[in-house]
C-alpha cells in the first residue's frame, strides 16, 4: 500500500504542528513569523533531500527521475501541501482570506489548482504509455534470456526492441494524441479499404493507448499557464500569509513541471522554458538546483527528440539500442565475449522491467492520491472562503 | 536453403554414424563374454539409439513440412484467415506442429548435441515467423470484424423538469412541473444487453490464435496485441457516442445549459459503456482466453483502464463544482445512475488487478454524494437570504412559494437517495419500520430538512408580506401562501414527511392569517351598522343614522375597490373567505336595513342586501374595480 510509505511522515508532521497551534497564542504576530520560517525551513530541506539524498552505505540513492525518485517527490509535494495548509487555515481568522493580498492570491492559487489536477490525469494516462514499453520491453528479455539464443529469439527481441523504441520516438513527437485518435477513427470503420488496413496493421500497434485528454490541451500551456502571474511578494508581503502562497504555489509548478518532464504527456513543446525562482530567496535554493539539472537534461534530450526524462526510461531506450544492434547482425554461434555482453544488458533491461512492474502501478496511485488531496485542499480553501463572504456580505 | 543443404548432408553423415554404433552395441550384447547385465544395458542404449535416430528423422521431416507451409505464406500478401478454412487450419496445424516440435527438442536439448541443438533453432525461427504472423492476423481479424452497436439515443433524457430559480420562474409553473414530474422508471434497464463486439463466427479463429500463441510462450505479444486492438476499438466507440474528453478547467468553467447537457449525455453514455460495452468486453476476454487462467481479466483491465478514467474524471469535475439549487436534481440523477452502476462496476473489476478502478468509482459515488448534499442544504440557505426587489401586487402566491414547494415535492421523487445521503450525515439514528412493515417518514433525516425548509421559507414570506403597507393585504399575502404550501403538501407524497400534526397546525395557520384579515379589514365597516354605535340622542338619530348609512357605503365602496384588485387564487379558498364575509357582513346589514328603513328612507339605503351579496363575489378576482362604474352601468 503507497499510502503507508508517507502517512507516517506527514501526520506526524501534522500532529506537531497542531500541537503547536494549540499551545501559540492565536495570531499572535511573532508566532506567525515563526511559524512561516519552519514552514521554509521544511521546505528547503526536503528539497536538499531530493537534490543530494542523505547517502547511506545499505540502499544507494535514487537517481533523479527515476520511478523511486518520483515518488519521494510526490511524497514531499504532499507532506508541504499538508503543512501549507495547516499554516494557512488552521485556527485562523476566515475573513483574512478577503483581505489584501490573500484575496487576489488564494483565488490565483486556486486556479493553478485546478490546472494542476488536470496534468495530474494526463500524467496518469502517461504511466500506461510507459506501462506499455514496459511489457515490451519484457517481451525483449523473455527472447534474450534463452539460452543459448538462436536466430527466432533474436529476431524476437529485434521487433519487440523496434517496436519500443518507434512507441518511444511517437510519444514524443505528437503526445500520442491527435494521430492516436486521428487512428482510432480509421481503425475498423466499416467502409476502410482492407488494402490500408493492411498497410498499416503493424504500424500502429504497438503504440501506446491514446493520450485522452481533451483536444488541444498542452501540458506545457498549462504549466506556462500555472507560472505565468507567479510573483514573489515583496515588502512587506513577504513576512505575511503572501509567502507561503508563493511558496506552495512555486512547488505546485515545480512539482508538476518535473512530472511533466519525466513522464510522457500530451503536448510538451517548449517544456524546456522553466520558470523563474528568484535566486535570493533561501528555502527555493535546492529548488534550484534541481530545476537547473532537469533543465538541462531536458535540453539535451529536446535535441535527440526522444521520450521523456524518466530515468528508467532513457536507460531503456540506450540498451534497446544496442540490443537491436546486437540482434542485427545476429549469426550463431555468437562469441563468448559478446553473450557475455549481452547477458550484462538483458539483465539490465530485466531489472528495469522489474522497477518498472514494481514501482509504476504505485506511481499512478500515487498521482491520483495527489489527485484527490488537491481536490480536497480545493474544497477547504472554497469553504473558508465561502465562511468569510458570508461573514461580510451585506445583509440587505 | 543452403541451411537446408548443410541440413540433409549432416544428416546423413549422422544416420551412417548412428548405424555403424547400432551394429557395434548389437554386435557387443551377442558376445557371450559379457554378464546379463551389462547385455541389457548395451541393449537399451542400442534401442535408444535407433529411437532418437528414428525420432529426430521424423522431427526433422516435420520441420522442413511446417517450414514450408509458414515460410509459403510470408510471401503471400493475402491474409490467411481471410483466405478460407482451410488455408487457416492447415496453417495452424503447421505451428503446432512447429511448436510441439520445438518443445520436445527442448526438452531433449540438455545434451550438448550440435544437431539438436541446430535442428532447435531452425524450429525457433520458424515458429518465430509463424508468431509474428499469426499476431498480424489477430490484428486484422479484430480490425475486420469489430461490429459497432450504435444506441439510439435512448430515453434516458431524463424527462424530470429543469428548474430554474431566477425572478422570472417561468419553469416553476405547476402545469409544467405536473406534466414533467413523472418519473420514467427503470424501463430502460431491459434495453441493456450483452452484445458481440466482435462477430460470433471469428471467436474459435481468435480462439485458436491465442491457445497457440500461449502453448508457444509468445503469450505477451498476443495480449499486447490484443489490448492493443481493443482499446482502439472501444475508442472507436466513445466516438459513436459522441463523447469527448473535457478538461477539468473547462467543466468548471462551463455555462449551465452546456454542463447540464453534458451531464444528461454522459449518464447516459455511462449506463452504455458500462452496461453494454464493458460488459460486452469483458465476455469477449473471457471468450478468447477464459479458458487459460486469470490472464483474461487483467487483459480487460488494462484495456479499460485509459477508457474508464477520463469518464470518471468528467464525474469529479461534475463533484468539484459549486452548485446552485436548480443543478440538485442533474446532480441527483448522477448520483441514481453511479449508484444504479455500482454493482455492475464491482462485477467488472472484481479482482486484485482492476481494484484500482473499482476504488476509483466508488470514491467517485462518495463525492457526487457529497456534492448532492451540500447542494440541498444550501438550498435551504438560498431561500432564507433570497431578496426580491420587485414589489408583488395583490398578495396572491409569491414565485418564491411555487419554486420552492415544486421543488420539494420533486424531491420526494429522490426521497430514497436523499435518505440515505442525508441519513449518513446525520447523528439522528433513522429509525427502523415500524410494526406494520410501513416506516414513519417523519422522523427523517430528510423530513427534518424538509420542514425546516418550509419554517424558513415561510419566515422568508413573512418578511416579504411587511412590505404591504395595508395590514388586510398582510394576512391575505400570508393566508394565500400558506394554504398553498398545505396544498402542495396535503396533495403530495410530501404529507408523508411532513405527517397529519403538522398539516393540523398549518391548516390553523392560514385559517388564523383569514380570521386576521377580516377583523382588520371588516370589523371597522360593520362597526358603522351594528347595534353598538346607534344608542345616541333621539334628535339626531335619523340624521346619524343617515351618517352611519353614507359611512358604510363609503367604506364598502373602498373596500371593494381595493380588494377586487387582490388576489386569492383557490378558488375554494376565495370563496370559503367570502362566504364568511357575506355571513358576517349581509346578516348585520340585513338587520340593520330591517330595523332602520322606516326611519331613513330608501334614498339613503344605496346598495340591497342582493347587491351587496354579489358585490362580495367581486372580491379579490385580482382585477381592480369600483362601485362608481357600477353605478354608471346601472
Amino acid at each position: 500500500m503507497p499510502a503507508t510509505d508517507y502517512q507516517g511522515s506527514f501526520l506526524g508532521r501534522i500532529s506537531i504542528r497542531r500541537n503547536q497551534v494549540m499551545a501559540m497564542e492565536p495570531n499572535s504576530h511573532e508566532q506567525e513569523v515563526e511559524d512561516l520560517e519552519l514552514f521554509q525551513k521544511h521546505v528547503s530541506d526536503r528539497f536538499s533531500d531530493l537534490l543530494s539524498p542523505p547517502s547511506d552505505d545499505s540502499s544507494p540513492s535514487d537517481p533523479l527521475l527515476s520511478i523511486a525518485w518520483l515518488r519521494k517527490l510526490l511524497d514531499m509535494f504532499l507532506c508541504c501541501e499538508a503543512e501549507f495548509k495547516a499554516v494557512l487555515i488552521m485556527d485562523r481568522d476566515p475573513s483574512q482570506m478577503t483581505r489584501p493580498p490573500l484575496d487576489r492570491l488564494v483565488p490565483e492559487l486556486l486556479e493553478r489548482v485546478v490546472k494542476a489536477l488536470d496534468i495530474c490525469n494526463a500524467l496518469c494516462l502517461g504511466v500506461d504509455s510507459v506501462r506499455n514499453v514496459q511489457k515490451l520491453a519484457e517481451i525483449a528479455v523473455a527472447a534474450l534470456e534463452q539460452r543459448p539464443i538462436g536466430d527466432g529469439q533474436a529476431r524476437r527481441a529485434k521487433k519487440a526492441l523496434n517496436s519500443l523504441i518507434t512507441a518511444m520516438m511517437l510519444e514524443d513527437k505528437d503526445g500520442a494524441s491527435a494521430k492516436s485518435t486521428e487512428r482510432a477513427w480509421s481503425f475498423g470503420r466499416r467502409g476502410t479499404s482492407s488494402t490500408s488496413a493492411q498497410k498499416d496493421r503493424t504500424a500502429g500497434l504497438f503504440r501506446s493507448p491514446s493520450c485522452n485528454m481533451a483536444k488541444n490541451w498542452s501540458a506545457a500551456k498549462q504549466i506556462h499557464a500555472m507560472s505565468s502571474n507567479l510573483v514573489p511578494p515583496r515588502g512587506a508581503e513577504a513576512s505575511g500569509l503572501a509567502s507561503p502562497v508563493y511558496i506552495m504555489s512555486t512547488i505546485f509548478v515545480f512539482v508538476m513541471w518535473t512530472l511533466v518532464a519525466a513522464i510522457p504527456c500530451q503536448e510538451r513543446n517548449g517544456l524546456g522554458t522553466h520558470f523563474p525562482v528568484p535566486r535570493q530567496l533561501a528555502w527555493a535554493q535546492p529548488m534550484i538546483g534541481l530545476q537547473e539539472k532537469i533543465a538541462e537534461e531536458w535540453k539535451k534530450k529536446e535535441k535527440k527528440g526522444s521520450a521523456g526524462l524518466l530515468e528508467e526510461m532513457q536507460r531503456l531506450e540506450k540498451i534497446g539500442q544496442s540490443l537491436i544492434d546486437f540482434a542485427d547482425g545476429f549469426q550463431f554461434p555468437v562469441e563468448a565475449e559478446r553473450l557475455e555482453e549481452v547477458k550484462t544488458q538483458v539483465e539490465g533491461l530485466a531489472d528495469i522491467c522489474r522497477k518498472m512492474e514494481e514501482g509504476l502501478v504505485p506511481l499512478q496511485q500515487q498521482i491520483r492520491e495527489v489527485f484527490h488531496r488537491v481536490v480536497r485542499s480545493r474544497a477547504e480553501f472554497l469553504d473558508v472562503l465561502d465562511q468569510a463572504g458570508r461573514l461580510t456580505a451585506p445583509t440587505v | 536453403m543452403e541451411e537446408h543443404e548443410t541440413g540433409v548432408t549432416t544428416y546423413e553423415g549422422e544416420q551412417h554414424v548412428v548405424a555403424a554404433a547400432q551394429h557395434i552395441l548389437k554386435a557387443l550384447a551377442a558376445s557371450k563374454n559379457i554378464n546379463d547385465g551389462l547385455r541389457k544395458t548395451l541393449l537399451d542404449v542400442e534401442t535408444h539409439l535407433s529411437s532418437m535416430s528414428s525420432r529426430l528423422i521424423t522431427e526433422r521431416r516435420n520441420i522442413k513440412g511446417a517450414e514450408d507451409e509458414v515460410k509459403s505464406w510470408e510471401a503471400n500478401h493475402s491474409m490467411i484467415w481471410d483466405s478460407g478454412l482451410r488455408e487457416s487450419s492447415e496453417y495452424l496445424n503447421a505451428v503446432r506442429e512447429i511448436e510441439t516440435v520445438t518443445r520436445s527438442l527442448q526438452s531433449l536439448c540438455v545434451s550438448e548435441n550440435w544437431k539438436q541443438k541446430e535442428l532447435l533453432h531452425r524450429a525457433e525461427g520458424v515458429l518465430q515467423i509463424a508468431m509474428s504472423r499469426l499476431e498480424e492476423e489477430l490484428v486484422h481479424i479484430l480490425l475486420q470484424h469489430t461490429q459497432f452497436f450504435e444506441p439510439e439515443f435512448m430515453s434516458f433524457h431524463s424527462d424530470r423538469v429543469d428548474m430554474v430559480f431566477d425572478e422570472s420562474f417561468v419553469s416553476a409553473e405547476d402545469e409544467a412541473i405536473e406534466e414533467a414530474s413523472r418519473r420514467n422508471g427503470d424501463c430502460s434497464q431491459s434495453e441493456f444487453g450483452i452484445i458481440d463486439l466482435v462477430h460470433a463466427d471469428v471467436i474459435p479463429d481468435l480462439k485458436d490464435i491465442a491457445n497457440v500463441m500461449f502453448a508457444s510462450k509468445y503469450h505477451q505479444e498476443f495480449c499486447l496485441a490484443f489490448i492493443t486492438s481493443r482499446r482502439h476499438a472501444l475508442q472507436e466507440y466513445l466516438v459513436i457516442l459522441g463523447m469527448k474528453t473535457l478538461s477539468i478547467e473547462n467543466v468548471l468553467k462551463m455555462e449551465w445549459d452546456c454542463l447540464n447537457s453534458k451531464m444528461k449525455k454522459w449518464m447516459w453514455a455511462m449506463k452504455i459503456i458500462i452496461k453494454v460495452y464493458l460488459a460486452s468486453e469483458k465476455r469477449l476476454c473471457k471468450q478468447i482466453l477464459g479458458h487459460l487462467g486469470l490472464v483474461y481479466q487483467s487483459c480487460f483491465t488494462e484495456i479499460s483502464k485509459g477508457f474508464v478514467m477520463p469518464l470518471l474524471n468528467f464525474g469529479e469535475a461534475i463533484a468539484m463544482g459549486t452548485h446552485g439549487p436548480e443543478r440538485l436534481f442533474r446532480l441527483l440523477d448522477m448520483y441514481e445512475v453511479l449508484e444504479n452502476l455500482a454493482v455492475d462496476v464491482d462485477i467488472l473489476f472484481f479482482d486484485e488487478s482492476s481494484c484500482f478502478l473499482r476504488h476509483e468509482f466508488h470514491k467517485l459515488v462518495r463525492s457526487i454524494g457529497n456534492t448532492v448534499r451540500s447542494t440541498f442544504l444550501a438550498f435551504e440557505n438560498a431561500i432564507a437570504t433570497y431578496r426580491s426587489a420587485k414589489g408583488f401586487p395583490g398578495g396572491g402566491i409569491h414565485p418564491l412559494t411555487r419554486y420552492v414547494m415544486n421543488y420539494i415535492k420533486t424531491l420526494t421523487e429522490y426521497r430514497d437517495t436523499l435518505c440515505l445521503l442525508l441519513a449518513d450525515e446525520s447523528l439522528v439514528s433513522v429509525p427502523h419500520s415500524t410494526e406494520h412493515g410501513t416506516s414513519d417518514l417523519t422522523f427523517y433525516p430528510m423530513a427534518c430538512q424538509l420542514r425546516s425548509i418550509t419554517t424558513t421559507l415561510e419566515s422568508n414570506l413573512r418578511n416579504k408580506s411587511k412590505l404591504y403597507r395595508d395590514v388586510a393585504l398582510q394576512h391575505i399575502f400570508m393566508m394565500n401562501n400558506l394554504h398553498y404550501i398545505v396544498q402542495k403538501v396535503k396533495s403530495s407524497e410530501l404529507s408523508q414527511f411532513f405527517g397529519d400534526e403538522w398539516l393540523r397546525q398549518h391548516t390553523g395557520k392560514f385559517q388564523h392569517e383569514a380570521r386576521s384579515y377580516e377583523r382588520v379589514t371588516w370589523s371597522s365597516v360593520l362597526s358603522m351598522i351594528s347595534e353598538g354605535s346607534s344608542s345616541t340622542c333621539a334628535l339626531s338619530l335619523k340624521a346619524s343614522l343617515k351618517k352611519r348609512c353614507t359611512g358604510f357605503s363609503i367604506a364598502f365602496e373602498e373596500v371593494y375597490r381595493n380588494q377586487t384588485g387582490w388576489l386569492i387564487p383557490n378558488h375554494q379558498l376565495r370563496e370559503d373567505v367570502q362566504i364568511s364575509i357575506s355571513q358576517k357582513l349581509v346578516h348585520a346589514y340585513w338587520t340593520f336595513i330591517g330595523k332602520n328603513s322606516s326611519g331613513i328612507g330608501e334614498k339613503w339605503i344605496k346598495y340591497s342586501v342582493d347587491d351587496l351579496e354579489s358585490f362580495i363575489l367581486d372580491l379579490f378576482g385580482g382585477s381592480s374595480r369600483s362601485l362608481r362604474d357600477h353605478q354608471r352601468r346601472k
